[in-house]
């Protein structure tokens, strides 16, 4: 056998033998196989474990299993933990995330603000690993691509036990993918989650904790979460419907708007906006420019981000935004409007509109359409707070980064 | 500008998966109540740890003393030869007994292991000398085991040191 076929050999095996490592179907220490690792069996093996590894010994125990063991001992209370994900499917954990892979850049970003321990994700998507601001831990983690146009031969290579996958989003790819996964690695823990939609991320904050053994931080950053949640909607909460501002919303291409359906129309709406295009049948539908002077919004929204790419974490671009918002006053047939005689246009950037950190944006969206309402809320306070209690950056808003204007 | 050739740069980043972790500060220092036990006293050794919620410490003693108890719960401690295990579960303090020989000095060893914490390493030798004698240890039986590669590290270490080495070498002839 020449040299080459011996490594060849040998690279297999490495990865064979490491990928033959997936979580089992039971608790290590659990010497009766009840299910239960109680404090007796894991003192047990904790003996069983030092005396194979320094004391000669015999026990099969690895260091890895002691150490799953002590985790499961300590975090979940010796007991598996069951976990119900957002598309409804229960999974059952005998053992703690060790090698996390995430398609979904908001479960990601969950996962930081929970505390958990960002060395055992060693994978991510495409568009986290490119936003090296935010996530500056993931430069040097591997690339999978999307949930759109995944890299599953990377994905197996880096031998996830975990993968985190959409729940109710392209659900079509994300059922590909994790149908693909569980056929090539049948010990493989799928779970699907969104961390974008208001209706569900309380809920999927405390259930990700739990399955991080991080219950105590997930309880402290749901309530973070809901208080500003709350302060919007009973802020808006007497508001009669005849009488909520009318908004009008613009995505990132011009005359491009959101209707009922999409998240962007949900947060409008939360903030206490009445959207006059939300009845429109397409979600995101295009508009004609006639249409916005006929409604004659009272408050403006412009979306910056991915494709109206300025400001963000990425840069400091007042200018940038500024210039965004004149060109819309400057638009034909606008001067008449309210939004615009009243000086009521403002941009904001999906950043913080659209994924996990959308309450920050609608706390913004709910001071624009009610000042007087919210004059005592604040949401570039409660961004930071977010950036540096939970996110643990180091990321200064007053000199960093541009989210909104004016 | 000097390049290392992409074989050497593999062999370097398989190696580093050989090489054990960097020790770091140790959460369990040791003190005894006494350095210079008379012939057959017992003395007691106190370990306090610092920070590890779950974990071990394995002591090793030199030849010709002898483990005699502990404070600990039974089912917590194992001792084997010169050797003594403890499983640390929330203690911030374990003390232990030895019996001192009629004669003999040595190193009293140790090492731990922070499950929860990921973590491992030397607890710092500490010295003992029957009467204050320094003697030679009559007879072996203290050597420890060598602490355990990371578990990800130990039979796939192996293998890929192997394929570097194949790698390595038949590069090198082709030179």
């Amino acid at each position: 056998m020449n040299r080459r076929c011996l490594l060849a050999l040998a690279l297999l095996l490495i990865v064979a033998a490491q990928a033959s490592a997936a979580p089992g179907d039971g608790i290590p220490g659990d010497a009766d196989g009840d299910r239960v690792l109680t404090p007796a069996e894991y003192t047990a093996a904790a003996l069983t474990y030092l005396d194979a590894a320094y004391m000669g010994g015999a026990g099969e125990l690895t260091r890895t299993d002691i150490q799953d063991a002590a985790w499961i001992s300590a975090c979940w209370d010796g007991r598996p933990r069951e976990v119900t994900d957002s598309s409804g499917r229960t999974v059952t954990l005998y053992r703690p995330l060790r090698r996390v892979v995430t398609f979904n850049g908001e479960a990601l970003e969950t996962l930081r603000s929970l505390g958990f321990d960002m060395e055992k994700v060693v994978a991510v998507d495409k568009y986290s690993k490119e936003k090296s601001t935010f996530f500056p831990e993931c430069r040097e983690k591997a690339n999978v691509g999307s949930i759109w146009s995944p890299d599953m031969e990377k994905v197996l290579a880096v031998r996830p036990d975990a993968v985190f996958l959409y729940a109710t989003i392209s659900t079509a790819a994300c059922d590909d993918i994790q149908r693909k996964l569980e056929a090539s690695s049948p010990g493989i823990r799928v779970f699907r989650f969104d961390c974008f939609k208001p209706a569900t991320y309380p809920r999927e904050i405390r259930t990700i904790a739990s399955m991080a053994g991080k219950s105590e931080r997930g309880d402290e950053f749901a309530s973070f979460y809901t208080s500003t949640m709350d302060r919007v909607r009973d802020g808006t909460a007497g508001v009669p419907a005849d009488e909520r501002v009318r908004v009008y919303f613009e995505y990132w291409f011009d005359y491009k708007t959101v209707a009922a359906g999409s998240g962007y129309n949900e947060k409008l709406e939360l903030a206490g906006g009445m959207n006059p295009f939300a009845g429109e049948t397409a979600e995101y539908p295009i508009i004609d420019p006639e249409a916005v002077i006929v409604t004659d919004p009272e408050v403006v929204v412009k979306l910056a981000g991915q494709g109206l790419a300025f400001g963000g974490y990425a840069g400091h671009d007042i200018a940038a935004l500024e210039g965004i918002r004149t060109a819309l006053a400057q638009r034909p047939g606008w001067t008449s409007i309210a939004a615009v005689e009243d000086n009521r246009i403002y941009v904001i950037h999906s950043d913080i509109l659209g994924g996990a950190q959308h309450f920050i944006g609608t706390a913004y969206l709910a001071k624009w359409f009610y000042p007087d309402r919210f004059a005592d809320l604040d949401p570039h306070a409660i961004h930071q707070r977010y950036l540096t209690g939970f996110q643990g950056i180091d990321f200064d808003l007053a000199s960093e980064g541009t989210f909104v204007y004016p | 500008m000097m390049s290392l050739p992409a074989n050497h740069l593999l062999c370097i980043a398989l190696l580093l998966m050989v090489v054990p972790a960097a020790a770091c500060a140790s959460p369990v220092t040791r003190s005894l109540s006494t350095a210079e036990p008379g012939a057959g006293e017992v003395f007691t050794v106190s370990l306090s740890i610092e920070g590890m919620t779950l974990g071990g410490v394995v002591e090793t003693l030199p030849a010709g003393y002898a483990f005699v108890a502990t404070d600990l719960a039974d089912d917590r401690v194992l001792a084997r030869g010169q050797q003594v295990a403890f499983a640390v579960m929330n203690d911030s303090r374990i003390t232990y007994q030895v019996r001192a020989p009629a004669s003999g000095s040595g190193d009293i060893t140790g090492r731990w292991e922070d499950f929860l914490g990921e973590s491992d390493g030397q607890v710092a030798a500490s010295h003992v000398a029957a009467d204050g004698i320094e003697a030679p240890v009559e007879s072996g039986g203290g050597d420890p085991v060598p602490p355990p590669s990371q578990e990800t590290g130990s039979p796939f270490a192996v293998l890929a040191a192997v394929a570097a080495l194949l790698l390595a070498s038949g590069r090198g002839g082709r030179r």
